[in-house]
């Protein structure tokens, strides 16, 4: 297991420098005039010396050198337009931390909320629980996330009284954002985890197990819920990124000083060592969090083995 | 070793039996009797069409079925309809030019109705039917003093110079009246021009003329006299704006339905490509474990890849369009359908059945046809109908950071956009319409997907 672990994770540097190679060529295609705020007005004198000064004049293969030799000495390098000449290791230092912590706890409250939703929906299949869930999920995801957040913004803050704009200290700021954050997944979770269990418990062993007299919560949660689980929580580490790199609606509504929609206002405005930097840490977790739900995978169902070669073509 | 066939002298007469028992009634084709086929064991258990009949058991699930092929047929049949606007077609008003911007939804565009005996203006207005007309006499200037003849909460009937009618008498007036203002006649004035109207109501499109038929109206130079109730229109011809119109004086109603062609095409034609890439990808990457490796690390690749950066170059490249959408949301979405494919298959690749099959020799094509992908059926039409709101929901997020479809293609992804500006004004209605339609596609997907899916597991069709 732990060389299995070791040649992953070897194969991921690897997968990282692609991906790095791949977004670095891919950004410095994109048009000259969008690293100006006012092309059409400059000099080509002036336009040519901010490019050099950027680094854009010398040819690709060596910029792509350089950049990688600065990475390995671990310099993220400036960011060149979002905050001019601001290490980016400070900028996301400042971001990150209230990104994830808001991020975990949505992701904990999902869980919390989610999982039960959509195991007391299976075993009440077509009863009340059921139906509420399922109204619960239908709602979630008909309307739009940009919509229903503005209405929870706007019903939480005239009717019940809680703060309309984000500040950290104060829990109580904290309810709205992250409640809202939570809807999304929760109503995935509680979708999943029901049409899993629902297959699974037309299952013959879980019959044989109820024709043997086995209680039925033990039922549920020894057999078919673990069954279950087992394609689920390939997802637990992803959509931990997902949340930890911030919600680019929540964090403009309630303008939290976040990750959220960063990566997107750097690659709408050029900031070119910020995009690469961006796109290295998400890559990153996204990257361990793959081998982290491969992993959760074989842990929980042995019958999935990861490392033997001889199993399958 | 060569078996010498025995000759005929010994099995001549046993045929020759055999042939006088079996006769020309024997050899006929025999017709499928359901009784004689469960005594032999036959079925004709058909998998397809058990689940289409478990499916149409499920009544919700086919009303909301009924509900979606109606409106996509009306997406298609609506421009074919009496009675409609272009969806880019700025509507202006035909003397003033001013946009038609921001009327509220209704089910006809009559904006009132003069009574029988009000006098109105006519403006001169080119057409042998229509008549704009508006019953505004003349107009006082401001802090212009004029006589009151009778007071009214709401409208005053007063005289000024030759001229008498009615004056509007709330805030946006102002009007100055001594303390007893029932005591009639006195002076009074405004510091605002005021309209003289003929009749208590305003019957002007905010100061702009209405239309009405010229049948109706007793015409003499450039008044005129109602013959009868006559329903002053907006615009001349009975075109009503069912949703209203935006901001641009545009007609909501054809751009919603506009928008829904649009955006339902995108959100089909992304998922089907999507489905197609990834269910291929993803059985093959689950199944054959040698491809395991090199297709997570191109997974690692494309999935991190920022769908951002994709985008935008795309659409640098090629321009924003429903083609580009459609191919930049299909290439950085067919990798999760994949991977979604590849863990259910890692799943089960390695039960009992499929090792007893191996074992066997059977292929690999025949094991991922006949024994991988049926168990997956109903997972997979749910994850497909949730891909196409899916791909409509992401079209509305890439419309939200600036880069979806120009404002002349009209999409649910930027008719929410537009409408997401209006959410606590009294335009609100521009938002309402996108969003209902959208949330009406996107639970019907969601149930039908759910009920095809419960309906395709084999274990429901009894």
């Amino acid at each position: 297991m732990a060389k299995y672990i070791l040649k992953r994770l070897g194969t991921s540097l690897f997968t990282l420098a692609v991906i790095l190679t791949i977004v670095f060529v891919l950004v410095r295609q994109m048009p000259i005039e969008g690293y100006f705020d006012n092309f059409d007005k400059l000099d080509q004198a002036v336009i040519d010396a901010r490019l050099k000064q950027l680094g854009l004049k010398d040819p690709l293969p060596v910029q792509l050198k350089d950049f990688f030799v600065r990475l390995i000495h671990g310099d993220l390098g400036t960011s060149a337009r979002y905050a001019v000449n601001v290490s980016i290791s400070e900028i996301i230092g400042k971001k990150a931390p209230l990104s994830i912590e808001m991020g975990v706890i949505s992701m904990a409250l999902s869980l919390v909320l989610g999982i039960p939703l959509g195991a007391a929906m299976a075993r009440s299949k077509n009863k009340f629980w059921d139906q509420f869930g399922t109204a619960f999920i239908v709602f979630v995801s008909a309307v739009p996330a940009a919509i229903y957040y503005i209405y929870i913004q706007s019903f939480g803050s005239t009717l019940l009284g809680f703060p309309m704009l984000f500040s950290r200290d104060d829990w109580r700021t904290w309810i709205l954002p992250v409640f809202s954050m939570s809807l999304g997944n929760i109503a995935y979770y509680a979708m999943w985890l029901r049409r899993y269990m629902v297959d699974e418990m037309n299952k013959d062993y879980v019959r044989l197990a109820r024709a043997k007299g086995v209680k039925e919560k033990n039922i549920t949660m020894r057999h078919v819920f673990r069954n279950s689980f087992v394609p689920m929580i390939q997802y637990i580490p992803t959509s931990l990124l997902y949340t930890v790199s911030g919600s680019i609606y929540i964090e403009s509504l309630y303008s939290v000083p976040g990750m959220g929609g960063l990566l997107v206002d750097v690659i709408a405005r050029q900031d070119n060592p910020m995009v690469q930097a961006l796109v290295m840490i998400y890559a990153s977790i996204g990257i361990v969090g793959m081998i982290l739900g491969d992993l959760l995978m074989a842990v929980i169902d042995p019958r999935i083995s990861l490392a033997r070669k001889d199993s399958a073509r | 070793m060569k078996v010498k066939k025995p000759k005929d002298a010994l099995t001549a007469p046993l045929e020759q039996a055999i042939e006088e028992q079996i006769t020309k009634k024997d050899l006929q084709f025999a017709a499928y009797d359901p009784e004689a086929g469960e005594r032999s064991g036959y079925s004709n258990y058909s998998y397809w069409g058990s689940t289409l009949r478990c499916f149409f058991k499920n009544r919700v699930a086919a009303g909301f079925m009924l509900v979606l092929v109606a409106l996509l047929l009306f997406t298609f049949i609506q421009p074919l309809l009496p009675l409609q606007f272009e969806a880019n077609l700025i509507i202006d008003h035909p003397i003033t030019k001013k946009q038609m911007s921001n009327l509220p939804p209704a089910v006809t565009n009559v904006a009132a109705t003069a009574p029988a005996g009000t006098r109105l203006l006519v403006h001169p207005f080119d057409s042998e039917e229509w008549a704009a007309v508006d019953n505004v006499v003349s107009t006082i200037k401001a802090r212009k003093e004029f006589t009151v003849l009778e007071y009214g909460e709401e409208w005053c009937y007063i005289s000024y110079g030759d001229e008498e009618g009615y004056v509007r008498n709330d805030f946006t007036t102002k009007i100055k009246f001594p303390d007893d203002q029932a005591a009639t006649p006195y002076q009074a004035k405004s510091n605002f021009p005021l309209s003289l109207y003929s009749s208590p109501s305003d019957l002007s499109n905010n100061g702009d003329a209405l239309f009405c038929l010229k049948s109706q109206l007793d015409m003499d130079g450039n008044t005129a006299v109602a013959r009868q109730d006559v329903p002053l229109r907006l615009l001349p011809d009975t075109r009503p704006f069912l949703f209203g119109t935006n901001s641009a004086g545009q007609d909501l109603w054809a751009k919603v339905w506009s928008g829904t062609r649009t955006s339902l095409f995108i959100g089909i034609t992304v998922a089907a490509l999507q489905s197609l890439i990834g269910i291929l990808v993803g059985v093959l990457w689950g199944y054959v474990k040698s491809l395991d490796k090199l297709l997570t690390e191109i997974y690692n690749v494309i999935d991190n890849v920022p769908t951002t950066i994709v985008l935008i170059l795309v659409s640098y490249i090629m321009r924003p369009s429903v083609q580009t959408l459609i191919l930049a949301m299909t290439v950085t979405g067919w990798v999760g359908m994949a991977r979604f494919i590849r863990n259910q298959i890692v799943i089960i690749r390695d039960r009992d059945y499929n090792m007893a099959s191996r074992c066997l020799g059977v292929g690999t094509s025949r094991i991922i046809l006949h024994n991988l992908l049926p168990y997956l059926v109903s997972v997979i039409t749910l994850r497909l109908a949730l891909a196409v709101p899916g791909a409509i929901g992401s079209e509305v997020f890439i419309t939200y950071i600036g880069l979806g479809l120009p404002l002349s293609v009209p999409s649910l992804g930027n008719l929410i956009n537009e409408g997401r500006k209006m959410i606590s004004t009294s335009q609100s209605y521009q938002l309402l319409f996108p969003t209902i339609i959208l949330s009406i596609i996107t639970i019907s997907f969601y149930i039908i997907g759910n009920a095809f899916a419960d309906a395709a597991d084999p274990k429901n069709h009894l």
